[in-house]
């Protein structure tokens, strides 16, 4: 019985090996065909014209690259197929299919988020195609092309602006006395202080602050030209950087003014406001359209430039997300790269329609005028505010978004607490810094 | 004082109940609301249930989400049950100096994280594909496959016939049955309440299961519930309502399969644990 057993395994033990053995034989052959590839294998052929590409909003993006594959005009051939993933699924699945060199199933155009691009071109620096030959990189908005290059090569057609803005309710402001033009280009102390008159006047909050989401943070950094990082995105830039304090002082006093209601997920966020709950949003412009699904406060909002803080090099112009388009460096990369170049990277009608049916405020200069950009909206009491969006988009200032934004976001969402909790401004940045440059070595 | 006590435990127990059935009520009352409501928490049943399942049917295949989901839970349990208790089986019944050293290297197998083994896995997957496109990337086998015998399961069947009488192998033996007889007409009869204990878990798991099916499953048409429940909360302004009546949907296979076997996975559970 003990023999046969033995002689059982061992005959497993052979065959699996020789299946390994076959594998290998394989994956070498694939390697000798293009050395440039490396151990990266080939996706099956499909049809050759056939080109994918993931992105993650049906209302937005998807309906971007639909509107992009009607307006498609040049080799006749090429087939779009869009396929709709979540955000954080897109990143999982390309972080997975990336390190383990199998790109089978990988689309050929990836939507990836502006906070997030250079982790995906530095640390796989031959995954990515590179496009700078297929757009003309002048014709978009400035900082849109820092986070989005790599070594002087152009890596992602920029799409979005996530141009920020202070969306607020005019019939609060009326009610505690002030127009619209008083909250027009204001620092964050009037900020405050205009909330706590609201407060007296209506009983409502300003905003709200979910303490896990540092958006708020990331919009005043990036208002006065600094981010979490040096320029050459990597070396953290939390201790002695005057933006940061500006920007710390600034969240405390709003979040120490009792103007703040607390959330702790997007759908209490969004409820806020459709609630009437807040008087004011500063976020990024892609808020829209779940401010205007509450039909009934149409009229009653306006959307003015961000407050600034006070510190050298404040502006009033600042970006929250927004994303852009790549090629990955496998079959159709041709095809995908002139798709690209003939829609989202050249044609100025297609931006119109970007604007008319879906509201996408593109970062593509040229394309940033005509009709669709003077429409006035009813629901924000007849302000053209794609028209001041789009100027507002010009102004923002260029940072690099470096690798690890979010992983500094973690870190000072702790540490942030701790200065609400009086912890000592200094110690608390200071801390950051070495939790930061300990975390990133 | 006897009556105080139980009193106390009612309390204690209606508590916990309310704790435990909420979230559910909740998801159940939202799938009837609009996004709106949803999101100021409304807690009373509205009248947009029907819009939020024309929408969901509108702009998703909820359809090829659950026959998928179906298939790769029902096969899934199938080979896990078949393996696992083979396994269980043959680790309890048959000596051997190894046995007890493999098992516990087996056990040692639970330790490690799924996500460290994933892409080494995706890779093997990766290598597959072209010779074998039916068990690779982008196929509903290659979804439960990975999954198929784990450590966990070999170990609820061998604990769970450790109260197996042996008595009955020999029985069998003597009436002339070949081991793999008595396994499937002996074994496998009287072990029913651990193979239903075994089937819910299995069939849970693989039915919640995200992060594999996520990453192996790329096409649309290959999609499974789970996956096509994140991307409904993927836009920048979701519907929570539609969102709402997909995780109801989702919920139902797994509660019917838990209702019906009950009565068995309470009994498996118990004899898991008096082993």
């Amino acid at each position: 019985m003990k023999k046969l057993w033995m002689m059982l395994f061992a005959v497993l033990m052979v065959v699996t090996l020789a299946a390994c053995g076959n594998g290998e034989d394989e994956g070498d052959e694939t390697g000798a065909d293009d050395p440039t590839e490396g151990d990266i294998e080939e996706a099956p052929e499909g049809d050759e014209d056939d080109i994918t590409a993931w992105a993650w909003d049906p209302n937005f993006n998807i309906r971007a690259l639909e509107l992009a594959d009607d307006a498609y005009d040049g080799d006749a051939d090429v087939e779009l197929e869009i396929i709709e993933n979540a955000q954080d699924d897109i990143v999982q699945r390309l972080n997975t299919s990336l390190s383990s060199g199998a790109m089978q199933g990988m689309p050929n155009i990836v939507l990836i988020e502006d906070y997030r691009a250079q982790s995906f071109l530095q640390a796989y620096p031959d995954a990515f195609y590179p496009i700078t030959d297929y757009i003309n990189v002048d014709d978009f908005a400035d900082y849109k092309i820092e986070p989005t290059s790599l070594d002087g090569e152009q890596y992602g057609l920029p799409f979005d602006s996530g141009v920020a803005g202070l969306y607020i309710r005019t019939d609060y402001l009326e009610e505690a006395g002030y127009s619209v033009e008083d909250v027009q280009d204001i620092t964050w102390s009037e900020y405050v202080e205009i909330g706590k008159d609201i407060k007296e006047a209506t009983g409502n909050n300003m905003l709200t602050q979910d303490p896990g989401d540092l958006g708020l943070i990331r919009i005043m950094l990036q208002s006065a030209g600094s981010w979490y990082f040096e320029d050459d995105g990597s070396t953290p830039n939390l201790d002695n950087n005057p933006a940061l304090e500006a920007t710390a002082e600034a969240y405390r006093e709003i979040m120490e003014a009792d103007i703040v209601s607390m959330v702790s997920d997007w759908s209490q966020f969004v409820g806020a406001f459709n609630d009437g709950a807040v008087a004011s949003v500063p976020t990024g412009n892609w808020i829209t359209a779940s401010v205007t699904a509450e039909e009934s406060q149409s009229g009653d909002w306006a959307v003015v430039p961000m407050p600034k803080l006070e510190v050298d090099g404040a502006t009033n112009y600042s970006n929250l997300g927004g994303s852009s388009w790549y090629v990955l460096n496998s079959d159709g990369k041709e095809k995908a790269a002139e798709f690209l170049g003939n829609t989202f990277g050249s044609n100025e009608a297609f931006y119109q329609d970007l604007i008319e049916e879906i509201g996408a405020i593109g970062t593509y200069l040229p394309g940033l005028q005509g009709d669709a950009f003077e429409m006035e909206h009813e629901f924000f009491g007849g302000q053209q505010i794609i028209a001041d969006f789009s100027e507002w988009t010009d102004n923002i200032p260029a940072v690099n978004y470096g690798m690890h934004t979010y992983a500094i976001d973690d870190i000072m969402a702790v540490e942030l607490q701790e200065y609400l909790n009086d912890k000592p401004l200094e110690d608390v940045l200071n801390d950051a810094q070495s939790q930061a440059e300990t975390q990133l070595r | 004082m006897k009556k105080f006590k139980r009193i106390l435990t009612y309390v204690f127990l209606s508590v916990a109940a309310i704790i435990s059935i909420y979230p559910f009520f909740w998801m159940v009352v939202s799938s009837t609301n609009a996004s709106v409501d949803v999101t100021r928490g409304r807690q009373l049943p509205g009248t947009h249930l029907i819009e939020n399942l024309t929408n969901l049917f509108d702009q998703v295949n909820i359809v090829t989400a659950l026959s998928n989901s179906f298939i790769i839970a029902i096969l899934s349990t199938f080979f896990t049950l078949l393996t696992a208790s083979l396994a269980g089986y043959g680790f309890e019944m048959f000596r051997s100096k190894w046995k007890d050293r493999t098992f516990n290297l087996l056990l040692l197998s639970m330790m490690i994280p799924f996500a460290s083994i994933m892409v080494p896995l995706y890779r093997l997957f990766g290598r597959i594909t072209p010779t074998a496109p039916l068990i690779g990337i982008d196929s509903l086998t290659a979804a439960f496959l990975p999954t198929v015998t784990t450590a966990f399961f070999i170990f609820f069947f061998r604990q769970n016939t450790k109260m197996f009488a042996k008595d009955l192998i020999e029985a069998g033996r003597i009436d002339g049955l070949s081991e793999l007889g008595i396994f499937f007409r002996i074994y496998m009869p009287t072990m029913k309440t651990t193979y239903a204990a075994a089937a819910i878990i299995a069939f849970m798991n693989s039915w919640n299961n995200f992060l594999w099916p996520l990453v192996i499953l790329q096409s649309p048409s290959q999609q499974t519930m789970p996956l096509l429940i994140s991307n409904l909360g993927s836009s920048y302004a979701p519907d929570f309502g539609m969102i709402m009546s997909a995780i109801t949907i989702s919920t139902i296979p797994t509660a019917v399969v838990f209702f019906v076997m009950q009565k068995h996975f309470v009994a498996g559970m118990m004899g898991s644990v008096k082993g």
